[in-house]
């Protein structure tokens, strides 16, 4: 079928005026927040589960590479089309459909903005817990597809503990539910497979969300180190008093001085570490886990503390963490967000190393990252028009990988695989761990028409599209 | 303008969009239409992937790009605060140099070419507002020297529905004793609807006559009802004269001239204009105003100050796409409604339309005012 018959009776499915197909809008849906690019053949903006339906089964007799995406802020290259075909973006399917407030549930579209769905639940006093650094714009359908994380998944964990149930597209139009508002669905956890598996497995159209009741009481401490050492030695030494905070944040020394620059928070340039340790709960006995934080702190060589007194002082604490990304992207034009996770106690020999990969490429790293999960967020700032250096930091992040893997950790904490980091997925699985995905992806997608060419190296054994 | 003079002026600018997408939802526009081309990351890239050969101008390009608000919400919510409101802009001159834009392109330079106002009236119509004044004894409003000029600006000039701004502003000024003139058909267009259209070329030639008015009636103080006269006055002009929005001087007025206000019971909620607020930092005047009138209840807006949402009359998107800007101005009104406040207050004529329309259209109920209005209705002799 040539584009144009394609996009004909794309036409008859979903409205016209929602059916992209010029220049400008195959450059529009050809990027993501990552370094990839490629276009689709054509953009849908379907309305309804039927009319997604509608498109998979056209795009599955046709053998054209459907690709979902939410709002585009992922930073793997998961939504790129790399073998053309169909976008299906979901910026139409944003309502929140129910919220189950005995049965602490929600059903949302896939298009709902995080942030959205967490306003709304607040006013209830209920909270949704997973908060990725782009809540505000990312999409639930994406935050599904990426097994997304956030500072409050230390304590309440990553999308996946949050997911209960979806609707889904399988690959031939079939629609189907998996999982639903009860806490242990029998039958496979089909659920659970197709959380982070970044729309290569079906498109959801529906999810079931579990939610939780808002947090009595809030602690917010910020302590100052003069070593990465130290800093790093308290974050595990705090989990291994027994408590989990609710966040537990790390920024080293080129983060602090960058938005010391653009937002005075107030932290001393010679400083090499600061801590953001935020405790949530019941107010009975928050007290005394704040004092034992500040006496494994003070163990642990801290140089200053801060406690916030009230929400304005919480601000201040959070306003520098918050404005990093801001920071920092003031000195460079473009910046590559790394994303590999190591166990905690491995944070001081691996943060050493992230930095003398730095050295060794000559580019600028700085790391602003989630601590207490061990998720390093080694942040790259360069210019994307230099080709020469473009190179340097696609090697330095490959490398920043594969120091995670040493060190017996994982090559994505919350970020996916994507295309960006498929050639790193045999750092940390065997051939045979790679052959029992490939064969889930077969099982789903026979035709391999989801999003294909993504987080698999190799070839999957049918028939290839593009 | 075209792509050698962009790449120049911006492709560093557009560089620094890391297509994070953060500015997303801060985009009225984005919000209503939901595709990437709507977006303040869309038009980044579009303006970028021009300069870099990769896409050509085309009518889709034109269609994006002449529905940007211009509100520079984007821009807040940007990391590297990349400059799209000021890129669109320069893009638009592009668009208009390969003859890509909307017809009302042409209508609107004509009439400010003919008759210095984006009307189709005769400039010496300018005034005609003042038969609102028939009620003040005093109705020589021109006068050759005074300290204040009064710039109304064409919209409350010759848009009747806008009319009573220039009316209530020039009532107070009377009542507190303001030495103020207006230029009647001497004000010429303050030219930013030619920058917002893309064809700036002629603004000089109006930028002298006004700046040459000014120094010859010798006033130390420009007011503005209009925010975006009031911004490209601030921002391109640079006279030798204090420059002052119409917020400002109420509420100067207010501290110097205490008048007893009359007391208005309401809950009323302040809609930031973009070209007063964000676009040129005069957020808490208006609301020191408001809290000065006795039983005046403020309650803000979710968006508010910096965050504030376009009412959808930005950018000359009603000209260009009516229906559009009337489904901006929806969730406005929509944002209004919520907090429950019995009127909206702006200090902007085009807001003041913009919103109005909207709400008479789809018959909703709601009060509009401008805050010219307010002070207007408290100031007791008036």
């Amino acid at each position: 079928m040539d584009t144009q018959e394609l996009i004909d009776r794309i036409k008859k499915i979903v409205e016209p005026d929602y059916v992209l197909s010029s220049e400008m809008d195959l450059t529009l849906y050809s990027y993501d927040a990552s370094l990839e690019r490629d276009r689709p053949e054509v953009v849908v903006l379907p309305s309804s589960t039927e009319e997604v339906s509608g498109v998979v089964a056209l795009a599955y007799r046709e053998k054209i590479p459907v690709v979902a995406r939410g709002s585009g802020t992922n930073l793997s290259g998961g939504t790129i089309p790399t073998k053309g075909g169909i976008v299906v973006h979901f910026s139409r399917m944003n309502r929140i459909l129910e919220i189950d407030i005995p049965n602490r549930t929600v059903t949302v579209e896939p298009g709902v903005i995080t942030l959205d769905l967490q306003n709304h639940l607040l006013n209830q006093g209920l909270v949704y817990a997973p908060d990725p650094a782009s809540q505000k714009v990312s999409t639930l359908g994406g935050n599904l597809g990426e097994n997304s994380g956030g500072p409050h998944c230390l304590k309440y964990g990553v999308t996946t503990n949050h997911v209960l149930g979806a609707e889904v597209v399988l690959y031939d139009g079939t629609v189907v539910w998996t999982g639903g508002k009860s806490q242990d669905h029998p039958g496979y956890d089909l659920t659970g497979l197709l959380v982070g598996s970044e729309g290569t497995l079906g498109l959801v159209t529906k999810i079931i969300l579990k939610i939780l009741r808002a947090p009595e009481a809030i602690k917010t401490i910020l302590a100052l180190y003069d070593t990465i050492e130290d800093a790093s030695n308290t974050v595990s030494a705090i989990i291994a008093e027994g408590i989990v905070p609710a966040t537990l944040e790390m920024m080293d020394n080129l983060i602090m001085t960058a938005v010391e620059e653009s937002i005075h928070a107030g932290y001393p340039l010679d400083a090499a570490a600061v801590l953001i340790i935020e405790l949530d709960g019941m107010s009975d006995g928050m007290d005394r886990q704040a004092r034992k934080i500040l006496e494994v702190c003070k163990r642990h060589h801290v140089r200053e503390i801060q406690l916030a007194k009230d929400d304005a002082e919480r601000e201040r604490l959070w306003a520098g963490r918050k404005g990093a990304f801001g920071a920092v992207a003031r000195l460079r034009p473009s910046y590559m967000v790394c994303d590999g996770t190591v166990a905690r106690t491995k944070l001081p020999q691996v943060l050493s190393r992230v930095l003398e990969t730095g050295k060794k490429y000559g580019v600028l790293i700085g790391n602003v990252f989630h601590a207490g999960d061990g998720n390093l967020h080694p942040l790259i700032l360069f210019d994307e028009r230099d080709e020469a250096e473009l190179e340097r930091v696609r090697k330095a992040a490959s490398e920043i990988l594969k120091i995670c893997a040493d060190a017996g950790g994982t090559i994505s904490g919350e970020h996916g695989i994507g295309v960006e980091k498929i050639k790193e997925m045999p750092l940390i699985f065997s051939d045979s761990d790679l052959e029992a995905m490939r064969q889930v992806k077969r099982a789903f997608d026979p035709e391999d028409i989801l999003n294909p060419g993504k987080i698999l190296p190799g070839t999957l054994g049918v028939p290839q599209n593009g | 303008m075209n792509i050698i003079q962009l790449r120049k002026l911006f492709y560093e600018e557009v560089a620094k969009c890391n297509k994070c997408g953060f500015c997303l939802p801060s985009c009225p526009l984005y919000y209503v239409q939901k595709v990437e081309s709507a977006s303040p990351r869309g038009m980044n890239a579009i303006t970028r992937a021009v300069i870099e050969g990769r896409l050509k101008w085309s009518p889709e390009i034109e269609r994006s790009i002449f529905s940007c608000l211009g509100c520079g919400a984007c821009t807040v919510a940007c990391f590297p605060s990349v400059k799209t409101r000021e890129m669109v802009f320069q893009d638009r001159e592009c668009l208009v140099h390969e003859g890509l834009y909307p017809k009302v392109v042409d209508r609107l330079a004509s009439y400010i070419q003919e008759n210095h106002n984006i009307s189709d009236e005769d400039n010496e119509e300018r005034g005609d507002w003042r038969e609102f004044l028939k009620d003040l004894p005093e109705n020589n409003l021109e006068k050759d020297h005074a300290e204040v000029i009064y710039f109304v600006g064409c919209v409350s000039s010759f848009f009747p529905m806008a009319q009573k701004i220039p009316a209530n502003m020039a009532r107070i000024m009377e009542r507190c004793r303001v030495d103020f003139t207006i230029l009647g058909g001497e004000e010429w267009c303050c030219g930013f609807p030619l920058i917002g259209a893309g064809v700036p070329e002629n603004i000089k030639a109006l930028m002298d006559h006004n700046l040459e008015k000014v120094k010859e009636v010798g006033a130390k103080k420009i007011v503005f009802t209009c925010p975006s006269c009031y911004h490209i006055w601030k921002t391109f002009y640079e006279p030798d004269v204090e420059i002052l929005s119409s917020s400002e001087l109420l509420q100067q007025l207010l501290l110097e001239h205490p008048v007893s206000l009359k007391e208005i019971n309401a809950t009323v909620t302040y809609h930031d204009p973009c070209d007063l607020g964000r676009n040129s930092g005069v957020f808490e005047p208006p609301r020191e105003v408001l809290k000065a009138i006795p039983g005046i209840h403020l309650v803000e807006l979710p968006n508010n100050r910096q965050l504030a949402m376009c009412c959808g009359g930005g950018g000359n998107l009603e000209m260009v796409d009516p229906e559009l800007s009337g489904k901006v101005a929806q969730i406005k009104i929509e944002e209004i409604l919520k907090t429950g406040a019995d009127m909206v207050v702006s200090s902007c004529q085009q807001c003041l339309r913009t919103i109005s329309t909207r709400a008479r259209r789809q018959k909703i109920d709601l009060v509009v005012k401008d805050l010219t209005d307010l002070v207007a209705e408290a100031i007791p002799t008036l």
